[in-house]
């Protein structure tokens, strides 16, 4: 059965629209006196939770050595095909004996899924809490293995964008 | 003939075979390491245990040969072994013989070069139980090298040996053998030989784990991103069958590929880092014309344009001769198109010959494999479709002509001696198609661009007569176009003919018309694995089990 809609038929009150007008007014008001939830990007940075996903970081080992055994399961699970990785046998005496050569993200494919860290055995790579990484140019997002480990750098001991030590 | 049944299948057999090999035939898997067609049976890896009925224990399958019985002790009434591959018992036994190998076993995969094409990773997956009960220590060794091209890895080696038994009975070299017992056995080598022979990378291939690894491969690639085509190596006039492993045109590695009118199923060193060859070859990138002193690119139509101005001039003049330089390197489609241009268009002013072949010493191991002599891939061909080469081309040319020249360029980096290299310059106009920059190509006015031999499509008659595809592994570069193409607008620029052959294909249907012996092998029926030219019966029969691993 078909259901009768009826629309709303407005009263005398309702069309004098004056009471309508001054509860929004009045809801403006109250915002005036809350809390505010606006930025000022980029004086003053977001902070995003743990778990967040942005910029990728290559881990190392406390002694230096990298921890990635470029076994490129990463770039198996990568969804955009933004890993390029290029093995070769490690430098190291100690520890595994493969490493990455050369070990690229296309920051412009990728999604930030997060897959890679999930298929990674070795915990090496991950995503960070960076997220402004804007750049001029294509090349610019093309992010090498110094610039993974730069990452790993500046997020290891503390948020990136946690400036509450320095003050 | 028996009659056995394994689980639900019902199968007649020949009498003796072994049961795993009736079950790979008829496309059941049992698993199984130690077991390779090409080898003696050991039974040492006990994967392959099954349930017989009327045996006490799970027997292994690989070392169970298949008997008639007599009438009245058939098993129910009309089979002779009842063979149960699904049982719980049996797959509780697979549970338990992984277990074992994988006791000292790393699990490195994600830096094994195997991971991929490893059967303890399929087998541990499909039958293995999921986590290890072994709490101890794992038992560590260092890496050792075998020999110049092959690594061990004793942590991941399984004992299977299959390596062992290869070079016992296939090489014939005897450099393996295992040492000391039990736990603490592993692979070794005699200290006064290395793994050096001319098969020793075979046992790479036929390692079914990590442990044996090249080190021309190691930490190269992974499996996953490596495309397979199935070719033929081209190092020399056996043409074992091989699997070109490539990602974006790079080859990574050949692997011997199954087929038992040709190699078995081994390849020898030659052909496997043959193709780093190539890789090292000067490239040519363009079609190339001389100017002065040095050479420059030009485009294809200028290119023919040259060759128009060069060979029309000369087939209205009197004295003239031109050279044609075939070579065994080369398909038997460019051959034939080759052979037309010379004798159909130039006819009599035409004279066709070939720079020496390339011989080295013929190796003939034992067990059947062998390294041929003759070291170009289609000497065979380029005596059909050019039969009237001449052999000593050298003499044959007359002084005092004005001659012109086209060669087909062997590819290979070989120095010319000085007769030929007076021949060479002595040429008013020497066009030669090429690849890269051999000594030839450096006397050349015009560089064609021809494709490298992992490039080339076509067909080539090995020296028993058996025609087999050479497939590309890696596609064409740019410029480059294949030699028959080449040879056709030639064709059609000096002999002002209209031929528009679109593909490969065409030009063999056409050849096969002309050519006899070459009629119905087109690619379509001679396949991956070849097949005899038609006046000629295989030479050596057909045997050899197929290994479905």
């Amino acid at each position: 059965m078909a259901t009768v809609v009826t629309s709303y038929e407005p009263t005398f009150w309702d069309k004098l629209y004056i009471p309508a007008l001054f509860q929004g007014l009045m809801l403006t008001l109250k915002h005036m006196f809350k809390k505010k939830v606006t930025i000022q990007y980029p004086d003053e940075k977001h902070v995003p939770p743990e778990g967040y996903r942005g910029l990728h970081r290559l881990n190392k080992y406390p002694d230096g050595r990298i921890r990635c055994v470029a076994c490129e399961m990463c770039a198996a699970a990568c969804p955009a095909h933004c890993i390029h990785i290029v093995p070769g046998p490690s430098p190291w005496e100690e520890g595994k004996e493969r490493y990455p050569v050369r070990f690229d993200i296309d920051l412009l494919r990728c999604i930030f899924c997060g897959f890679c860290e999930m298929a990674c055995p070795e915990k090496a790579i991950e995503l960070t809490e960076i997220y402004d990484f804007a750049d001029y140019s294509r090349e610019g997002l093309w992010i090498d293995k110094a610039g993974l480990l730069e990452i790993y750098e500046l997020t290891k001991d503390k948020n990136f964008y946690d400036n509450s030590n320095e003050e | 003939m028996p009659l056995i049944k394994i689980d639900d299948k019902e199968i007649e057999v020949e009498k003796g075979i072994t049961v795993l090999q009736a079950a790979i035939d008829e496309r059941i898997e049992i698993p199984y390491y130690c077991y390779h067609p090409a080898l003696s049976i050991v039974g040492s890896c006990r994967m392959c245990l099954v349930e017989i009925e009327g045996m006490p224990k799970l027997q292994v399958s690989c070392n169970t040969t298949i008997g008639e019985l007599p009438p009245e002790r058939k098993k129910d009434g009309k089979y002779d072994m009842i063979v149960r591959t699904q049982t719980e018992i049996v797959k509780r036994e697979r549970e338990n013989v992984l277990e074992f190998l994988l006791l000292n076993h790393p699990l490195d995969c994600p830096v094994c070069d195997q991971a991929g094409e490893c059967y303890l990773q399929d087998y541990s997956y499909k039958y293995g139980r999921a986590h290890s009960r072994f709490l101890e220590e794992k038992r560590v060794r260092k890496n050792e090298y075998l020999g110049s091209n092959v690594i061990i890895n004793h942590n991941r080696c399984i004992m299977c040996t299959r390596c062992v038994r290869f070079t016992r009975e296939i090489s014939g070299t005897n450099e393996l053998f295992v040492q000391a017992r039990g736990d603490v056995s592993k692979i070794s080598i005699f200290e006064d030989k290395s793994l050096d022979n001319m098969l020793a990378g075979n046992v790479i291939d036929i390692c079914p784990v990590g442990a044996l690894l090249s080190t021309d491969y190691i930490h190269k690639n992974r499996f996953w991103n490596l495309e397979a085509k199935k070719s033929i190596c081209t190092d020399c006039s056996v043409g074992c069958n091989i699997l070109v492993y490539s990602q974006n045109n790079r080859i990574y590695r050949l692997n011997a590929r199954e087929n038992h009118n040709v190699n078995g199923y081994f390849i020898c060193d030659i052909g496997r880092y043959g193709f780093h060859r190539y890789e090292d070859a000067e490239k040519v990138t363009s079609p190339l014309i001389r100017s002065d002193g040095g050479f420059k690119p030009i485009s294809w139509e200028g290119a023919l344009k040259e060759i128009y101005e060069q060979f029309s001039m000369s087939m209205s003049g009197e004295k003239q001769q031109i050279v044609g330089i075939a070579s065994p390197f080369h398909t038997n489609e460019s051959l034939f198109m080759f052979g037309r241009l010379m004798n159909n268009i130039f006819k009599d002013k035409s004279i066709i010959g070939k720079l020496p072949f390339i011989e080295d010493y013929e190796i003939h191991f034992d067990s059947g494999f062998r390294i041929s002599k003759d070291r170009s891939p289609n000497r065979k061909g380029l005596l059909d479709f050019c039969p009237n080469l001449e052999d000593e081309i050298l003499q044959k040319v007359k002084a005092g002509e004005v001659r012109l020249c086209y060669a087909l360029d062997d590819g290979v980096d070989r120095k010319l001696d000085e007769e030929w290299e007076s021949f060479f310059k002595s040429q008013r106009f020497l066009v030669v198609q090429t690849y890269a920059m051999t000594p030839l190509a450096k006397l050349a006015h015009l560089i064609l661009l021809g494709p490298s031999p992992m490039e080339r499509e076509g067909t080539m008659t090995n020296d028993q007569g058996r025609i087999q595809w050479l497939n590309p592994s890696v596609s064409l570069t740019n410029k480059t176009r294949p030699d028959w193409e080449i040879i056709m607008e030639f064709m059609n620029t000096v002999g002002k003919r209209e031929l528009k052959y679109t593909s490969v294909n065409e030009v063999n249907l056409e050849m096969g018309e002309r050519f006899p012996d070459y009629r119905g092998r087109t690619f379509f029926k001679i396949g991956y694995q070849g097949l005899p030219k038609k006046n000629i019966t295989t030479s050596r029969p057909s045997e050899g089990r197929q290994a479905i691993q």
